[in-house]
């Protein structure tokens, strides 16, 4: 038994993708739950509006956090700030008590400020707006937990499945057989990930309507515009997928980077923790994956109605990392294919050989 | 004392017959080949001997008792697929085996000894195979079984296994090869060929081929002989510029010959092994079909 | 120079040379055998000439893609997808379209024996099968040139006879044959052999040139004679003299295309550090 022992151990530690993940994988769950797991929401962006909005932000105490002050903008503007997203609550002054506008979209931001001004008002002597939900009145976890599925179904199928489909052909040893007829290596790959964009297509409508009709998830915005974040998003999603597979040999590996990739991005992107409630030395790994910004988008297009000038942010992010990834993935997928300038071997395990038979 | 003693073997597997009644025997120091088809049995009774399966009927000994795990200590396999670890050295696959079996590891020669530190993954086929053979002999196995033990190694590398088999023969060791390499068949001991589960031939190589005969052609232009044979039903094979029908009749051959208007001479040559084999393998079983040929169970 | 082939050929992977300075030609019409050890170059020679690698330096001549067929080692075929829909997706690639892929399909199935295996997938074949469905696949579109990477390793006697009269008939329609493969007896049957160690070319020529260019004679005993020089040929022992000379308890054998392999090894230069086989 002890032989038995001996061999694992001496394999386990030539096995580099699974001790990084048995030590990359704690660390990750520290950080997370240490750092950036939290749902207390300490600043709100507040912008406050109408003829008395510089007396009413004078007022304002934590948590909201005054961004702007806009005396000469009305309700509507105040609106159309918060469905833009550009702050979480509105403060409209005018005759009368201010109203409190509050995004609902932002679930644990609108929680703190409707608390805050409940609590606000318990006080004697305070005379405190009624806060007004928008969005998402009744405060539902569904409704925005809904549009960030979406993305996490999108990086399902981009990352693990793509991974997976690349993969089987160098393991069943056809990749070269492909090589040589008559595919240019643009054939390949297209041919290769255009079945996954229609699956990740269909699954993403299955969802939204599932969403719509059983969860009662609202559609406020712009099809084509959600239509166009699932897009980009997919471009990077797949490139991730196709580069996984050139760096891996078979489908186990394959599935422990696809895994190592994807958890990170449920768990920082903003899905379950808010981004800001994160510590701001963590937040910042947040902004680098792009789940966060088709998750900005969803929210924003299915709960918000935010038009496409407003997200033209996370658009472009999107844009800019597909390209990045994207061509990357179709570089490397190239020298595994095409004949290369530097004849790179198809295989490493060709390549030993050759060195090995020059000893 | 008999090291293998296999009398009326049957396996089934639900309603597939992959061994019908097999007799085999392995005496110390000589080596035996097993011939056959895919589908023809001889991994099935492989594992029967290795005592992974037992049979349906019939008796299957190994060193005088059935297969269990006290008669594995005395025995030495190795897989068509080697059996060896890639990702870990040749040093560390030995001391595996060895620990596995109780025995020390073994003493390594030359290039192996060079080789030690390395991973199996980086080596050619065959020093792997050279590996393979010092992890199942470590622990002198009065019984070797042997899958396939050459299969895509250069001349000179086969020439240099067979020597290691040769050798744990001479020190009283039994071999067992299952091989699909004729010239390689021809080095044994004795034959055993299978076909469709059954025993169709056994003895020497030249016993086996007795006086089978084939029609050897040589035309001008082989390539229309080629064809012409082809259409008259005549299986031809390729040798060099010349044509060889197996188990066939002169007269014929010439017949579909001359009906095609192809100049050609004309002779009855002694078979080859090679063709004898497919010829028996041809009449005993149905090598296309693929019921026992399913990986794992076949 | 008509027929194709590579001349000079070198090809890199990484920092190594897999192939260095191969040429041969094929002819139209006839088969060409490659034969070496693992390791040997013959693979990366098989890739260069396809087309599937770029080399490094050297010339290769060959047909367009769409008149190579090509094999690759270890039988490439798609394990989850049925016989017929190998073949399809096959024809597909290489544009050979309805009745025409139909009739060559069909043909190529019955003559493979897999005609009544069309809808099982490749993963349930045996090795002879799936090897012959990938030759199948490799014919379909009647190459000119066709390249086939050890077409009957492991491949049981029965299957391997089936697969060279495929690859005969391809030759006697006129295809171009290159095929690599271990097994000496396989290469004798070949019209021209090359054989190749460590990505150089040992020996070229028909089987009958080769051996008639051995050095040295080879002698047949009962005994081992010499622990390099000496090799195991069944039940007794042929050693390599190199300058001629026959040992006392030894007798000149005639030599043949395996002698001449052997012998070709055994000659080749050794390099500093190498540990002789």
């Amino acid at each position: 038994m002890w032989a038995m022992v001996q061999k694992e151990f001496r394999q386990l530690r030539r096995d580099r993708r699974t001790v990084a993940m048995m030590i990359v994988l704690p660390v990750l769950l520290l950080v997370v739950f240490g750092y950036a797991a939290s749902f207390d929401v300490t600043e709100i962006k507040t912008v406050v509006v109408g003829p008395g909005a510089q007396a009413a932000a004078d007022r304002l105490r934590e948590p909201f956090v005054v961004d702007r002050v806009e005396p000469g903008e009305t309700r509507d503007d105040a609106v159309a700030t918060l469905r833009d997203g550009r702050a979480q609550v509105a403060v409209v002054t005018g005759a009368g008590q201010p109203q409190a506008l509050v995004d609902g979209a932002d679930l644990f931001a609108a929680r703190a400020a409707v608390t805050a001004m409940r609590q606000a008002a318990a006080q004697p002597g305070q005379v405190a707006p009624e806060p007004e939900v928008l969005f998402n009145p009744g405060l539902e976890t569904s409704v925005i937990m809904v549009p960030a599925l979406i993305g996490v179904i999108l990086v399902f199928v981009g990352v693990v499945a793509t991974s997976l489909g690349v993969v089987r052909e160098r393991q069943a040893g056809t990749l070269e057989q492909l090589a040589v007829m008559p595919f240019r290596p643009s054939d390949v790959f297209v041919g290769k990930i255009l079945p996954y964009f229609v699956v990740a297509a269909v699954d993403l409508t299955v969802i939204t309507v599932v969403g719509i009709t059983l969860f009662d998830v609202p559609f406020r915005g712009s099809a084509l515009t959600l239509a166009l974040g699932a897009t980009l998003f997919l471009f990077v999603t797949l490139g991730l997928g196709v580069l996984i597979s050139t760096v891996s040999q078979n489908q186990g590996q394959a599935i422990q980077l696809a895994f190592m990739t994807v958890l990170p991005q449920i768990l920082l992107s903003g899905m379950i923790f808010p981004l800001a409630s994160m510590a701001a030395g963590v937040r910042w790994i947040g902004y680098v994956l792009p789940l966060t910004y088709f998750i900005q988008i969803s929210r924003g297009v299915m709960v918000r109605g935010t038009p496409i000038e407003a997200l033209v942010l996370p658009l472009s992010m999107l844009a800019v990392l597909g390209v990045a990834v994207f061509g990357l993935s179709v570089v490397r997928f190239r020298r595994d294919l095409a004949p290369a300038g530097t004849a790179r071997a198809a295989d490493a395990g060709e390549r030993r050989k050759i060195t090995a038979a020059a000893r | 004392m008999t090291l293998v003693e296999i009398r009326g073997a049957r396996k089934r597997f639900g309603e597939v017959v992959a061994v019908d009644g097999v007799d085999l025997e392995v005496a110390p120091g000589e080596v035996v080949g097993l011939l056959g088809a895919n589908g023809a049995g001889k991994t099935t009774l492989i594992r029967l001997i290795l005592g992974l399966l037992r049979p349906t009927a019939g008796t299957v000994r190994l060193f005088g008792s059935p297969p269990s795990r006290h008669t594995r200590a005395r025995l030495g396999y190795v897989p068509q697929a080697l059996g060896l670890y890639e990702d870990l050295t040749v040093a560390e696959n030995l001391a595996f085996s060895a620990g596995a079996f109780g025995a020390a590891p073994g003493r390594l020669d030359g290039a192996l000894e060079a080789a030690r530190g390395e991973l199996v993954a980086e080596l050619p086929l065959g020093l792997r195979r050279r590996v393979a053979f010092a992890a199942a002999l470590a622990h002198r196995p009065d019984l070797l079984v042997l899958d396939e033990p050459t299969s895509g190694v250069d001349p000179l590398g086969r020439a240099r296994l067979w020597e290691t088999i040769w050798e744990a023969a001479a020190g009283g060791a039994g071999v067992l090869v299952s091989t699909h390499f004729m010239s390689e068949a021809e080095q044994c001991d004795r034959l055993v060929v299978m076909a469709a589960g059954r025993v169709v031939a056994a003895g020497g190589a030249a016993e086996i081929v007795g006086d089978a005969s084939t029609v050897e052609v040589r035309a001008e232009r082989w390539e229309a002989a080629f064809t012409a044979l082809d259409r008259a039903g005549l299986p031809a094979a390729l040798v060099g510029r010349r044509l060889r029908v197996p188990d066939a009749d002169p007269r014929q051959v010439g017949a579909a010959l001359d009906a095609a208007g192809v100049q050609a001479a004309v002779r009855a040559v002694p078979a080859t092994l090679e063709e004898t084999f497919v010829v028996l393998s041809g009449d005993g079983g149905d090598p296309g079909a693929a019921a026992p040929d399913r990986a794992g169970v076949a | 120079m008509s027929g194709y082939g590579v001349s000079d050929l070198r090809v890199r992977y990484g920092g190594q040379l897999a192939v260095d300075g191969v040429s041969f030609t094929v002819q139209r019409g006839t088969v060409t055998a490659l034969v070496g050890g693992d390791g040997a170059g013959k693979t990366s020679v098989l890739r260069a000439l396809a087309g599937a690698v770029r080399p490094a330096g050297g010339g290769v001549r060959r047909p367009d893609a769409h008149r190579i067929g090509y094999m690759a080692a270890g039988e490439a075929v798609y394990r989850d997808l049925t016989v017929d829909e190998n073949l399809a997706f096959s024809a597909s690639a290489y544009g050979v379209r309805g009745a025409e892929a139909a009739r060559r399909a069909a043909e190529l199935l019955r003559r493979t024996g897999l005609q009544d295996a069309g809808g099982r997938l490749g993963g349930q074949l045996s090795g002879g099968m799936r090897h012959k469905l990938a030759l199948a696949m490799a014919l379909l579109h009647e190459p000119e040139l066709l390249v086939l990477d050890e077409p009957t390793t492991g491949v049981d006697p029965v299957s391997r006879a089936e697969l060279w009269r495929l690859i005969a008939a391809a030759a006697a329609a006129g295809a171009a044959v290159v095929l690599a493969t271990c097994y000496v007896d396989e290469a004798e049957r070949a019209a021209s052999v090359v054989v190749l160690s460590e990505g150089r070319p040992l020996l070229e020529g028909s089987p009958e040139e080769v051996v008639a260019r051995m050095p040295g004679v080879v002698v047949d005993s009962a005994v081992r004679l010499d622990p390099v020089t000496s090799w195991r040929r069944g039940a007794r022992w042929r050693t390599w003299s190199a300058d001629g000379t026959v040992p006392a308890g030894a007798a000149r054998a005639e030599p043949d295309l395996e002698d001449a392999v052997i012998v070709a090894e055994l000659a080749r230069p050794r390099r500093a550090g190498e540990v002789a086989a």
